[in-house]
């Protein structure tokens, strides 16, 4: 059981957490001044020691570092008792299990630190076989370059080891580079207690590679406190190419990173790499529409470029398509990195809060991947005909692509510009003849669209087959028959957030639900891990949760993802909204 | 005394496991060995009890340590060095012999006074050199003053000792002891055998007049720097009560070894030089002759420093070993000791290696 560690906030697989020492400790951080080390039992047996609430123990050992054969670590890995202080074991992916520590130490990680793979693979191994709220720590490995990919895998604690060898070997430490004293002619990122480059000693460069590690930390920290660790890495990343083998090869573990990644968040999301395109809420978004959504519009489908302002609808282009349009087709817009966004889903996290690198040129992969979404969009939903509003260069060539490969005929509307007045003409007259949709019909369409989106396929219309709406785009409420409120439109992140009725009709209506269960108890405010006594796999952070137990009924927003929950002994799991009790007693 | 196998020694989860690794490791490799030439062979000089001698050293190649046929010490390649089928019959035996005398006698104006000769297994086990070959070669070499022979401790006996003294040489048994705490000797080295083995051969030893040279490994896998600096120290002056040489060598990278699999992928960094040298320093007042002989010194895979000081520190150890005067120690220094003070002070072993 983890007492002594607690998670507080995640940014994908990265956290800030808390050691719940006698002086408490903000983590991502750095180990040395807390961790004290029970010792080695490969040359002596050893007492358990005695422990204290100030410090983290790392209980005697029998560390296997890299390269230690499997059978080797199996005969003699160690047991950890149970201790009740602050503690940690020492393990590896071949070892790693919940021995009740509140830590655990990766003991191989100068072999699998520099290497992606082997590191994703070991990280991956090990957060998954020890509970989520314990703190991993990776001793002797971190720099200020490396330290974002530490963290961004799952690590809460680092030391100053390497940092401090490094400054003694005249190696000069920053958060973009390694530089050897002697070659240096000014001093890169100097801290301001760093003297002059003709006075600095390898003294010195301890202290300055310390002091660049503890920085980075604070920015990481930020980082990760906005949610905007991912986009940060990006960037830093490119500066030693393992890091950026790092975040790729998580990439392709969808898996770890995606039950790590909040559905919604208030967050802007920055587009300014091809990796961008791999990350969990792109790929998410672009899977859910084309699997989970379905057009309900039985106009043409009239593709249009993205544009800068978000939702779109807000700009001065996609107002001018409006007017050309007048509610005579369905609108898409087509963008890198998203894909294809419905105009139901605009305000759905994340397609009103990436911000987009903007050049006109697209690369190859780009084109690729929008190629690859509206081809699966179009299979998925059918359309009389397409009319492609879209400009020259990759959006063109984009939806001929798609063009040959799908039944669905397309034509082009735009000559030059979109907004050109000849381009927005020939897009009304290529809708002349065709009906418009009501308002009621859009309205119901978005909220049925954001239910499909939100919970599966076919939701829309599961959870809502007769529905009423009031209040106006992005802040519908959809009310039942005798005009109670059953959910509301977050204009925030372009979810549904239910009422306790809406929840109640939710839980029995045939639209898969999210369920997290609880002990006998009334949830005020927030449900605590250990009120958990279940919670569905697939919840995720930010999902909208059906609370349930003896004593109450309810609904929530998920804070931790479903493993977590069942897992966790400390941290919030819910966010209740709405919650009532179901014992006369409760 | 008791008489400890590798057979009925092989047991216990930890060494069931070494052993089947090392095993594993072993098969890889293919070469095979002309058993009519020896596996080294070389002119040297060597600090004994009676003063520094010329010595002629010879690594006899008779098949291999039957221990590590089993599996076997988790740094020792050696036994790669060995010849197909295991076993080397008297007359190629004894042409290694006269092909080392060739070697001598080219490179010599004098037959050295020294003669050592190691097996990579042990020259008093009868199933690697059998007692005719044992004696031809105690024949051989009956004019020179002093003979060390190679073995593990539960081979020696008087008698065949005798085999040597009774020619008046004087002879020590060189033992492969690596380090006188036995939980590292077993979980770390993978050698069977306990201290107080080692200790009952002195006493075997000694009773057939002949003496004891003890083989110390410094950083076996698995420990610290300070770990192993420290178990050297503890391990040199607990052997000086029994013999009077300790040789005290760092451990080494070689092919086909668990200790190669963990450089290999990051986990395993050879001693420093300085670490070797703060040993035979911290120990000059131990009443033995204790030397030390880096072998692949200055090479990633050897005991190194940080490169630029590495054959001034070399050169130091091997004026220790002649004269065993600490001074020499005083006359060498580098940026790099103080790296190698940060690692002592920081490396635990779930960070290790802190630097290559």
């Amino acid at each position: 059981m983890t007492e002594y560690f607690e998670v507080h906030a995640r940014d994908g697989a990265a956290r800030l957490g808390e050691l719940r020492l006698r002086d408490p400790v903000t983590t991502p951080t750095l180990a040395d001044a807390v961790v004290v080390d029970g010792g080695s039992l490969w040359g002596t047996d050893r007492d358990l020691p005695e422990g204290s609430e100030a410090e983290l123990t790392v209980l005697p050992h029998r560390a296997f570092p890299a390269g230690t054969d499997p059978t080797v670590q199996d005969s003699f890995a160690v047991d950890y008792p149970d201790v009740d202080y602050p503690s940690a074991g020492v393990v590896t992916a071949e070892t790693a299990a919940d021995y009740g520590c509140d830590a655990y130490v990766l003991s191989n990680a100068q072999g699998v630190a520099g290497h992606g793979a082997s590191f994703r693979d070991e990280l991956i191994a090990v957060r998954e076989a020890v509970p989520a709220d314990t703190a991993l720590y990776l001793a002797g490995v971190a720099t200020p370059r490396n330290v974002a990919t530490l963290v961004a895998a799952g690590v809460d604690l680092v030391d100053t080891k390497r940092a401090r060898v490094k400054g003694r070997q005249g190696r000069y430490l920053t958060p973009e580079g390694e530089y050897h004293l002697d070659e240096l002619d000014e001093l890169p990122g100097a801290h301001p207690r760093d003297p002059p480059l003709a006075e600095f000693t390898r003294e010195d460069c301890v202290a300055h590679n310390v002091a660049a590690l503890e920085a980075e930390l604070r920015t990481v920290r930020t980082r990760i406190r906005r949610g905007r660790l991912r986009d940060y890495l990006e960037g830093q990343g490119r500066h030693e190419n393992w890091l950026t083998a790092s975040f790729r090869e998580f990439d392709q573990e969808y898996r770890y990173l995606e039950q790590r990644t909040p559905v919604i968040r208030d967050t802007e999301l920055s587009a300014a790499s091809e990796d961008t395109l791999n990350r969990v809420e792109i790929q998410r978004f672009a899977d859910r529409v084309t699997s989970r959504y379905r057009n309900r519009f039985s106009n043409p489908l009239v593709l249009v470029p993205c544009s800068a302002r978000k939702p779109y609808s807000d700009s001065q282009s996609h107002a001018q398509f409006h007017r050309a349009i007048g509610y005579r087709g369905h609108v898409a817009s087509m963008t890198s990195p998203i894909g294809v966004v419905p105009q139901e889903l605009e305000c759905t996290y994340p397609a009103q809060h990436y911000d987009a690198v903007v050049t006109g040129d697209w690369t190859e992969g780009e084109k690729d991947f929008v190629a690859t979404v509206l081809e699966r969009y179009l299979e998925r939903n059918d359309y009389p005909r397409v009319i492609a509003h879209v400009p020259g260069e990759g959006y063109r060539d984009i939806c001929e692509r798609v063009a040959d490969r799908v039944d669905t005929p397309f034509e082009f509307t735009a000559v030059d510009h979109p907004t050109t007045s000849a381009s927005l003409s020939n897009l009304d007259a290529a809708l002349s003849g065709e009906l418009k949709y009501s308002k009621r019909e859009r309205q119901h369409n978005t909220i049925r669209a954001i239910a499909d989106y939100q919970f599966g396929p076919g939701a829309g219309d599961d959870l809502f087959p007769d529905l009423r709406t009031t209040s106006r785009h992005p802040k519908l409420q959809v009310r039942d028959g005798d005009d109670t409120q059953l959910a509301a439109q977050v204009p925030q992140y372009g979810v549904l957030a239910f009422t306790l009725a809406g929840a109640r009709h939710w839980a029995a209506s045939p639209a898969p639900t999210k369920r997290v269960e609880i002990d006998g108890f009334v949830p005020h405010g927030s449900v605590l891990a250990p009120g958990v006594t279940d919670a569905d796999a697939d919840v995720r952070v930010g999902d909208e949760v059906v609370v349930e137990g003896p004593a109450a009924f309810g609904v929530g927003r998920a804070t931790m993802h479903g493993a977590e929950m069942r897992e966790s002994t400390r941290g919030v799991a819910v966010e209740m909204r709405h919650v009532e009790a179901t014992e006369d007693n409760a | 005394m008791s008489q400890p196998s590798p057979e009925v020694y092989e047991r216990g989860r930890g060494m069931d496991a070494h052993n089947q690794v090392m095993r594993e490791i072993r098969a890889q490799k293919e070469e095979t060995y002309d058993p009519h030439e020896p596996t080294r062979v070389w002119l040297d000089e060597d600090n004994t009890p009676d003063g520094v001698y010329r010595s002629l050293t010879i690594i006899l190649n008779t098949g291999g340590c039957r221990w590590a046929r089993a599996g076997g010490c988790t740094m020792c390649g050696y036994v790669a060095e060995s010849v197909e089928g295991g076993s080397v019959a008297h007359d190629a035996l004894m042409d290694q012999i006269e092909r080392c005398l060739e070697h001598e006698r080219e490179n010599a104006d004098d037959p050295a006074d020294l003669i050592k000769i190691y097996t990579s297994g042990s020259f008093l086990d009868e199933r690697e050199v059998g007692a005719e070959t044992r004696r031809a070669i105690a024949e051989t070499f009956a004019d020179r003053e002093r003979i060390v022979v190679e073995s593990l401790p539960d081979f020696i006996d008087r008698e065949k000792l005798a085999d040597f003294t009774d020619h008046g040489l004087a002879t020590d048994v060189a033992v492969g002891l690596e380090t006188a705490t036995d939980r590292v000797r077993h979980d770390c080295v993978n050698k069977y055998f306990d201290f107080d083995d080692f200790v009952a051969a002195t006493v075997e030893a000694d009773a057939a007049g002949a003496g004891v040279k003890a083989y110390l490994l410094m950083k076996p896998p698995f420990l610290t720097e300070r770990e192993a600096v420290e178990d050297m120290v503890e391990s040199v002056r607990r052997c000086a009560e029994y013999c009077h040489t300790v040789s005290m060598n760092p451990c080494n990278v070689q092919r086909y070894t668990m200790v190669d699999d963990l450089y290999f992928e990051g986990g395993y960094r050879p001693p420093w030089l300085w670490s070797v040298a703060a040993v035979l320093e911290r120990t000059a007042d131990a009443d033995a002759i204790v030397v030390s002989d880096p072998v692949g010194a200055g090479s990633d895979r050897g005991p190194h420093n940080c490169g630029d000081c590495d054959d001034q520190v070399q050169r130091a150890i091997k004026d220790f070993d002649l004269r065993q005067d600490p001074a020499v120690f005083d006359q060498v220094s580098c940026d790099c000791e103080a790296t190698w003070e940060t690692v002592l002070d920081a490396e635990t072993s779930f960070a290790m290696p802190l630097t290559r």
